[in-house]
């Protein structure tokens, strides 16, 4: 049995290391908008899955999922929330999802690495990918695209791998997205060569397969 | 005759092996991670060349070359061109950390990591299930093993044992011994599965130092090669953040203040693989006409039990510093689902001449290769 001061003993103990815990999560700041991998659940679900491994990160044949911390979301103005501390995430304008092209496999690496289901297992095909994966919309902004400003550019008409259907060159290599096809893969923000970046990706929070 | 002839096979050069080959993949796995990226890239190649001569370079040649073993060199039938579709495919089997990892194409996923998965998500998909099979089997036939003979913070809180052994000796200072309640483990794990549970939030993976370890490794690894990729090849401290404070603390606290703590008292895996190793299959158990009552083997024990007095319930982690520390080889493993002891056949002498021969055995005198084996003058009873 314990005794009384073996238990304020184990007290003291558990609760310095809970707040050794809390510390390391994070506190209770509001949580980031981040790009997560292919076949990532909606936020809180996927918060709660992951573990936190880095098997998607390892896995990935492009190394463009990283732990989200505060120094590895710093260039992009994002700091991790509640719960969002070293969770993968994929920052395109330093290195965007390659859906697995070109890579061995029947699946998109990450998803298939997974160890708890919070991504989704997605097959590598067109059809599954333009049905399941849902990372983000990209979104041009007029004032700062070149094509929008007397020159004509459609860098990102190129890097789309649904190029004509995601994004399209409209009048003088304009970009225009159908969000309909686009699902965030980032290749578009990446080959931007403007900077800032004139077509970013907004994360979709409310991911389902 | 020999009293205690040394063992043929003491258990420490086999767990020695283990923990060392896991502190080697803790750092290999995010190499072969950034070799598999490069060679994806059809990059590999550069990359060494670019690197010549420095760390990260001969990383990369030595990872290659250990990839490539036993695969036929050519390719679409170049017969110089590295096989490399053969070798993505086989580095694919070898990522992940500690926490959760691939190893030779098994998944392995802590018990921990899944338990605090299903609590928080309230969801047991087979996925999770499937790697959770090995690491659970493993533990109710073999109880704490992860702890004894894998977990790489082991290693290290072994590490600060032998520091805290030394300070006595070397600076005359005689570290404080705190010991504190064993049982606060499960109340800490407890704590830790509710609060996943109620909210949704993981709270243990933040300090469970295996987990913390895999990721500062990670961070370490891939901060090497960004450097290497930035134009400044070579060695350096990056990457590494709080996490690696904290276990540095711990090690520092383990040495100073209350040996083996840690595992003792706080860690919630240990307590989860106390709890599942409870009813486990292989046991040390004693030789009761053997033994000679000299209490090395509790002296020695990491997790604090007392195998001399059969008390090696839940919290034993079979590591073997008991067996190999025995003079008299009274303790052994053996099959069974009791800690009681068992008869043996005697050993020939067991007078106080014996007693006084293995007494200056000291824990501080007990080396890792275990205690030197005890004679008796030649011509002793037998």
């Amino acid at each position: 049995m314990l005794t009384r001061k073996e238990f304020m003993k184990a007290g003291t103990l558990l609760g310095a290391s809970l707040a050794a815990g809390f510390g390391f999560h994070g506190g209770t700041r509001a949580r980031a908008d981040v790009m997560r991998p292919p076949g990532a659940l909606p936020e809180d679900e996927f918060l709660a899955r992951c573990i936190r491994c880095a098997r998607c990160g390892d896995a990935c044949p492009n190394q463009c999922i990283l732990p989200f911390t505060e120094e590895t979301g710093s260039p992009f103005s994002l700091t991790p929330g509640a719960g969002q501390v070293r969770t993968p995430a994929i920052f395109p304008r330093r290195q965007a999802c390659s859906l697995c092209v070109g890579s061995e496999g029947d699946e998109l690496r990450c998803t298939a690495a997974c160890p708890t289901g919070a991504l989704q297992v997605i097959k590598k095909t067109p059809e599954a990918i333009q049905e399941k994966v849902s990372m983000g919309r990209a979104e041009v902004d007029p004032n700062l695209c070149y094509s929008f400003q007397g020159s004509s550019c459609g860098v990102c008409v190129q890097a789309c791998p649904f190029e004509r259907r995601a994004l399209k060159a409209g009048l003088f290599e304009r970009p225009e997205v159908d969000p309909e096809v686009c699902i965030g893969c980032g290749l578009c923000e990446r080959a931007c060569i403007r900077y800032p970046q004139a077509i970013t990706i907004v994360p979709d929070m409310t991911r389902a397969t | 005759m020999k009293l205690a002839p040394k063992r043929r096979f003491p258990v420490w050069p086999f767990r020695r092996s283990v923990q060392l080959l896991v502190v080697v993949a803790l750092f290999a796995f995010p190499v072969i991670a950034r070799y598999n990226h490069y060679l994806a890239a059809r990059q590999l190649d550069k990359q060494i060349e670019r690197w010549e001569g420095s760390t990260q370079g001969l990383v990369l040649q030595v990872t290659d070359a250990a990839l490539r073993v036993g695969i036929p060199d050519g390719e679409s039938g170049v017969p110089t061109r590295r096989p490399r579709r053969a070798i993505l495919e086989r580095s694919r089997g070898f990522h992940g950390s500690p926490w959760s990892a691939e190893v030779g194409g098994v998944s392995l996923t802590d018990p921990l990591a899944a338990t605090e998965s299903a609590c928080a998500s309230w969801a047991a998909p087979w996925v999770l299930i499937s790697g959770l099979l090995l690491p659970l089997a493993l533990t109710v036939l073999l109880g704490r093993v992860f702890c004894g003979w894998i977990c790489p913070m082991g290693l290290l809180f072994d590490l600060s044992a032998w520091v805290r052994s030394l300070l006595p000796k070397l600076l005359e200072i005689k570290p404080l011994d705190l010991r504190f309640s064993r049982g606060t483990k499960y109340l800490l794990l407890a704590v830790g599965l509710a609060l996943a549970l109620l909210t949704g939030d993981a709270v243990l993976n933040t300090f469970y130092p295996p987990a913390i370890l895999g990721r500062e490794a990670h961070s370490f690894v891939f901060a090497l090669f960004d450097r290497a990729e930035d134009g400044m090849p070579g060695l350096a401290l990056v990457g590494v953040t709080g996490g690696t404070a904290f276990l540095l603390l711990l090690m520092g606290l383990e040495v100073a203040v209350a040996p083996r703590f840690w595992c003792r008292t706080v860690c919630p895996g240990g307590a989860l693989y106390s709890l599942l190793g409870r009813w486990r299959l292989v046991r040390v158990r004693r030789k009761r006409d053997v033994c000679i009552d000299c209490t090395i083997c509790d002296k020695v024990c990491p997790q604090g039990e007392l195998p001399m007095t059969d008390r090696t319930v839940s919290e034993c982690d079979n590591c073997g510093e008991c067996i190999d520390a025995c003079p008299v080889r009274a303790l052994g493993y053996r099959i069974a689902v009791t800690s009681k002891p068992m008869t043996g056949r005697p050993l020939p002498v067991a007078t106080s001449a014996t007693v006084a021969t293995v007494a200056p055995l000291t824990p501080e005198g007990v080396s890792l290769a275990g205690a030197e084996p005890a004679e008796l003058p030649e011509g002793g009873a037998s």
